[in-house]
């Protein structure tokens, strides 16, 4: 809401009083606000409250180009742009039927794990944050940007690559990159038994963080809960498992679990997670220079490009869920209509709004976080 | 689960000791691939706006750049891209699909100021702050995302097309012509380089559209001789089109024919009469010559509701693009289409009737509002050298007139044709079928002035002539004809040193050391045309002003005679769409002077 | 995973007036009648296992005055997606709410309700989520036209850059 419009209530005498949790506040991430009523600090009842961050992509999509869009669906999620252009891009690629050459594959599924390596240094440093512990987060922060030079090597940008087009990518890897790449996952490997000193051997967060925001498998199950938040329930549901797309089929990893649920719980399969994309990314490493050939198959002129009509849905894992693109065409040079269901609109709205309630104050921020939710995405 | 430990988190005092991360003040140097702000070679850069058209946020605009020099027959345009940092992503799509690769990022990130307008530049190749930074993301071919290699289309084996008069390119499949179409990046170069100024952004954003019906009515605003020049034309267009720079440029004259073959004639003359005056303006034009331009003009000024007359010598329509264009080229019929497209609108053309002879210039000046004469360039040139005076040795144009006549030839068992443009090889290349057909074997030899990397032809027709069986010999110039007592044998040459002299004026140097003798029973000459004038009468010739061997005309065709306008080959030299571009500035000056004079009585 | 997938064509076989297409690997699109629906995602969830509602996705189609309705269901146990398409008109632009099959769908429901006006009934939260302060009509119904509205709201910025003096710095 707008601060103008915003008028006080006169509520009755009350033990309940209503609290905005944001929109503004350092233990959100991104623009977002939680409306709570509270009993002494227990929170009674949570309304989530977006659109602050609100950019209308879905509709602004329908006006552009098809290529144009390579441009605007990073946007969708800051801290994990890479699955947005590469469901963008599959979704067009079923579209028009196009075969991505095989390097483009292995190339965008380095992107994606390496997205996937930034996203959970991040989130460490963002649960550790909602406790009041800001070393993890400069640590994290500090390493995700080791990768982020990377990034900036091969796309040419650090955040929003625009990198993954229809068709496959758009520059080769530069020389050399993926031994830099390697010292890289090295050295992030290395730091993980300082984040184990200071953080997930924690004595104090763990009891912070143990039983907070705790989720059941059916709860689970029945509130559309995706991603490693799903696997933090005992589910071993994975995307890139279970309906594959590039070239996860040909890679070896395993999908890590844990089965209590909460907040600890999710923090700890991305722990696990964070290995097992350092491992994806050290085959793709020493299979990439073995693999070829073009980064993009032939386009027409991106101008006069009419997609065949039809509608598909392509998902990817992201790290925080299923991601899933609806795209459909109606034959033009402009998608007819694009529904982005972000991985984390699930988590933001449904899933914390049932579970704030019962839960104190001071753990608000933390269940958000713990759930990785990412309001631009949410908001679009 | 692990209950955790509450000192092992103290190790982390341990960063107390250890240097703090610090960053140095200046700008990070960025990676070699960075997409900083942009520059842009002003000498390759175009002007064709690719850039502002991907752009998927409107942060380009094209500015006005009245110093630099338009070129409209090279496909450059005055202005250059501006960018407007409020806007800008950084995508780089503009440079991914800049024509020429002018544009790129550079590895410059860093600008801060208060005042907005400094973050709307116009990129040199200098960038924003006149650094000289290096480049960034620049073109690569990895994925370019123009379609620089041009659809196919199936033409005749040589051996086949030289059985006939048939037409050898097949035209374009519906998918080709799709794909084709889909190739414009809409820059406009084309329209700008046209003489007729043609819509061809527009016809052909139609047919990848899959509108024909739309794209033919498009080409019709520009030029009525569409089946025509969807085949024969010198297309200005191709040559500047933006995607020439590092590929193949869009074949937009198979394209107008893909439009024209896709309806049928009757929808044709449909849209041709869409929008025309149907209330008749009581003013009467007389035009001579029914070639491009005089039809033309007698299509533009019938729309507008005028009654004309086009008094042709030759029993059919079409003059050069008739009797000089060979039939392999322009299917006739297809001629005769555009030509009843005409007719339809009310055009009536008097065959056979040769002004000058059977009618006077006078008595057209007194019957009508206005005359318009395109007589085209219809008498061939000689090379003068000794001998040409034999029987034997021909000029180009009448063999070709002949041959479409139905005029019995004798066909030479061997030939010589001197020339290297485009007459020379349908002359060579007509003189083949002949001989294939005769006796299934072609001699004919070409000698040109021009070595061979300088052929005044299109690289195509030269390439296809020799698929047929020509022998072209470049570099020669002829001394004289071989004369056997009455019988021409063959042609003599010299060696040609050069063609200009050092202020591009003809004058040709040779080597006479170095002869060299071509056998042949014919000599053609195809070294040029002029117009045959005496219609005009003694009277008429002598009142008229000259520009040398053409009647002077101002920018509008006219003559210094007020009731008289020139258009065509006979006053601009020899081109199709050139004529018709003339054909309708005449037309619209004609219907400018006649609606503001009395009626002819 | 047999078992599964005998029951999915036992599903089909209940409702055979489904157009079912496989359309790749690990996708059925299904085009079912608008009151048919309901009962198609009943029986795929009680019978076939397929769980998990992925998204509602809402299309405009001014051309028939129709919004189709779009439901992506997976399952875990077959590892299959079906997306169910169904129309709905514009007038009166009312449907069913699944929310007592698969809660997630008061989200998308919402989400649908306020880009598009379609009115779920039984969906327990139809409140607007992003547009709380808006006034106008449904953003994301293609009848809304959103160049026209950028233009009628916001001011285009206009520049006088310095180089505007002399465009041509020099080079012309």
């Amino acid at each position: 809401m707008r601060p103008e419009n915003y008028k006080p209530v006169q509520h009755s005498a009350s033990h309940e009083y209503e609290l905005y949790f944001g929109p503004n506040h350092p233990g959100i991430e991104g623009n977002y606000a939680l409306k709570c009523v509270l009993s002494g600090d227990v929170v009674q009842s949570l309304r989530a409250d977006g659109g602050y961050l609100h950019r209308g992509f879905e509709k602004i999509m329908e006006e552009r180009l098809w290529i144009q869009n390579v441009a605007l669906v990073p946007r969708i999620c800051v801290p994990d742009p890479v699955p947005m252009e590469e469901t963008y891009a599959r979704a067009v690629e079923m579209l028009g039927g196009l075969e991505i050459p095989k390097r483009a594959q292995w190339i965008r599924a380095l992107m994606l794990e390496a997205s996937r390596v930034c996203a959970h240094l991040f989130y460490f440093g963002g649960h550790a944050a909602t406790m009041g512990m800001y070393s993890n987060m400069f640590w994290g922060v500090t390493d995700r940007d080791l990768i982020l030079d990377i990034f900036e090597e091969i796309t040419g940008a650090r955040i929003y690559h625009m990198y993954i087009t229809p068709g496959g990518v758009r520059r080769d890897l530069p020389e050399g990159v993926l031994d830099r790449l390697s010292k890289v996952l090295d050295y992030v490997e290395s730091r993980l038994p300082e984040f184990d000193n200071l953080f997930f051997d924690n004595a104090v967060v763990i009891n912070r963080a143990t039983g907070v925001g705790t989720l059941t498998t059916e709860q689970a199950l029945s509130w559309g809960v995706t991603g490693p938040n799903l696997r933090a329930c005992g589910l071993p549901f994975d995307v890139r498992r279970d309906d594959p797309y590039l070239i996860y089929d040909e890679l070896d990893f395993d999908i890590p679990t844990e089965t209590a649920g909460d907040a600890w719980a999710r923090t700890l399969v991305r722990r696990e997670e964070l290995l097992q994309s350092i491992r994806i990314l050290r085959q793709i490493i020493a299979t990439l220079p073995k693999v070829g050939g073009p980064i993009r198959c032939a386009l027409p002129n991106p101008l006069a490009w009419n997609v065949p009509a039809g509608s598909v849905y392509a998902r990817t894992e992201s790290s925080k869920g299923e991601l899933g693109f609806f795209v459909v065409s109606k034959g033009g040079a402009k998608p007819w209509r694009v529904h982005v269901r972000g991985p984390s609109s699930m988590h933001a709205v449904h899933v914390l709004e049932r579970l704030g309630p019962g839960s104190r104050l001071e753990d608000v921020a933390q269940i958000m976080f713990s759930l990785d939710a990412c309001p631009p995405e949410v908001d679009r | 689960m692990s209950k955790g430990s509450f000192l092992r988190p103290l190790k982390a005092l341990a960063y107390l000791g250890r240097p703090a991360v610090t960053l140095p003040m200046e700008p990070r140097p960025a990676a070699p691939n960075y997409r900083g702000f942009h520059v842009n070679d002003w000498e390759a850069c175009i002007g064709c706006g690719t850039c502002a058209q991907i752009c998927d946020n409107e942060a380009i605009d094209m500015v006005d750049i009245p110093e630099l020099k338009a070129d409209p027959l090279a496909g450059i345009k005055p202005r250059r891209p501006a960018i407007d940092y409020g806007r800008c992503c950084w995508c780089a799509l503009c440079v991914d699909i800049c024509p020429t690769g002018s544009i790129s990022l550079s590895r410059e990130y860093v600008h801060v100021g208060p005042d907005l307008n400094t973050y709307y530049i116009l990129p040199d190749e200098k960038g924003i702050h006149g650094l000289n930074y290096p480049k960034g993301w620049s073109k690569s071919p990895d994925a370019d995302l123009l379609d620089l290699k041009r659809q196919t289309m199936g033409e005749m084996e040589p051996q086949e097309r030289l059985q006939s008069f048939a037409e050898m390119v097949a035209g374009f499949t519906p998918e080709a012509a799709l794909m084709e179409a889909s190739r414009c990046i809409q820059c406009g170069m084309c329209h700008d380089a046209c003489p007729s100024h043609m819509h061809a952004p527009e016809y052909i954003r139609a047919l990848w559209s899959g509108d024909a019906e739309e794209a033919v009515r498009q080409i019709y605003r520009t030029n009525p001789f569409s089946e025509v020049c969807g085949r024969v034309c010198t297309r200005r267009c191709e040559d500047a089109c933006s995607l020439g720079n590092r590929g193949e440029p869009i074949a937009i004259r198979w394209l107008k024919r893909f439009a024209m073959d896709s309806l049928n004639h009757e929808q044709v003359r449909r849209i041709a009469a869409e929008g025309r005056e149907l209330a008749p303006s009581g003013r009467k034009v007389a035009i001579v010559g029914a070639g491009p331009a005089g039809l033309t003009c007698a299509y533009d000024l019938a729309r507008q509701g005028h009654a004309v007359t086009v008094f042709e010598a030759l029993p059919h329509a079409g003059g050069m693009m008739r009797y000089g264009i060979p039939e392999y080229r322009l299917p006739y019929d297809r001629l005769d289409d555009d030509v009843d497209v005409i007719a339809s609108l009310g055009v009536e053309i008097r065959y056979k009737t040769r002004v000058g002879h059977d009618i006077s210039m006078e008595r057209l000046r007194d019957q009508f509002d206005a005359v318009m004469i395109a007589i085209g360039l219809h008498k061939g040139r000689s090379t003068r050298v000794p001998g040409t005076n034999n029987e034997n040795v021909i000029a180009a144009i009448d063999l070709l007139r002949d041959v479409t006549l139905g005029v019995a030839v004798d066909v030479p068992k061997k030939a010589v044709v001197i020339g290297g443009g485009n007459v020379a090889m349908d002359a060579a290349r007509t003189l083949a079928r002949l001989q294939t057909r005769a006796y299934g074997a072609v001699q004919v030899e070409l000698v040109a002035l021009e070595p061979a990397d300088a052929m005044l032809a299109d690289a195509d027709e030269v390439r296809e002539a020799k698929e047929e069986g020509v022998v072209i010999v470049n570099s020669r110039g002829p001394r004289c004809c071989i004369i056997n007592g009455e019988r021409l044998t063959g042609l003599e040459t010299v060696r040609c040193l050069s063609i200009f002299d050092n202020q591009g004026r003809f004058h040709p140097l040779y080597d006479h050391e170095d002869a060299q003798v071509h056998e042949g029973d014919v000599v053609v000459e195809a070294i040029g045309q002029m117009s045959d004038f005496s219609l005009l009468g003694d009277k008429l010739t002598e009142k008229l002003d000259w520009n040398g061997p053409r009647p002077r005309i101002d920018q509008d065709g006219r003559t210094s005679e007020p009731w008289l306008w020139a258009a065509g080959d006979m006053v601009e030299g020899p081109d199709v769409i050139h004529a018709v571009a003339a054909g309708h500035r005449a037309a619209a000056s004609i219907h400018n002077e006649i609606m503001v004079r009395e009626k002819t009585p | 995973m047999n078992r599964e997938l005998e029951s999915l064509d036992a599903v089909f076989r209940e409702m055979p007036d489904l157009k079912v297409e496989h359309t790749g690997p690990r996708r059925t699109r299904i085009q079912v009648e608008a009151d048919a629906l309901p009962t198609l995602l009943e029986l795929l969830k009680g019978r076939a296992g397929y769980l998990h509602l992925s998204a509602i996705s809402c299309v405009d189609w001014p051309d028939t005055e129709e919004f189709e309705l779009v439901y992506h269901l997976w399952s875990y146990q077959v590892s299959n997606l079906i997306s169910a398409h169904t129309r709905i008109p514009y007038d009166p632009g009312r449907y069913v709410s699944v929310y007592d099959l698969h809660a997630p769908a008061v989200y998308f429901e919402r989400d649908i309700h306020e880009m598009f006006g379609v009115w779920f009934e039984g969906c327990p939260d139809q409140e607007p989520f992003i547009l709380t302060e808006w006034q106008g009509p449904p953003p994301m119904r293609k009848s809304f036209d959103t160049v026209a509205y950028v233009n009628d709201t916001f001011e285009w910025r206009e520049y006088q850059p310095e180089w505007a003096n002399d465009p041509s710095g020099g080079k012309g």
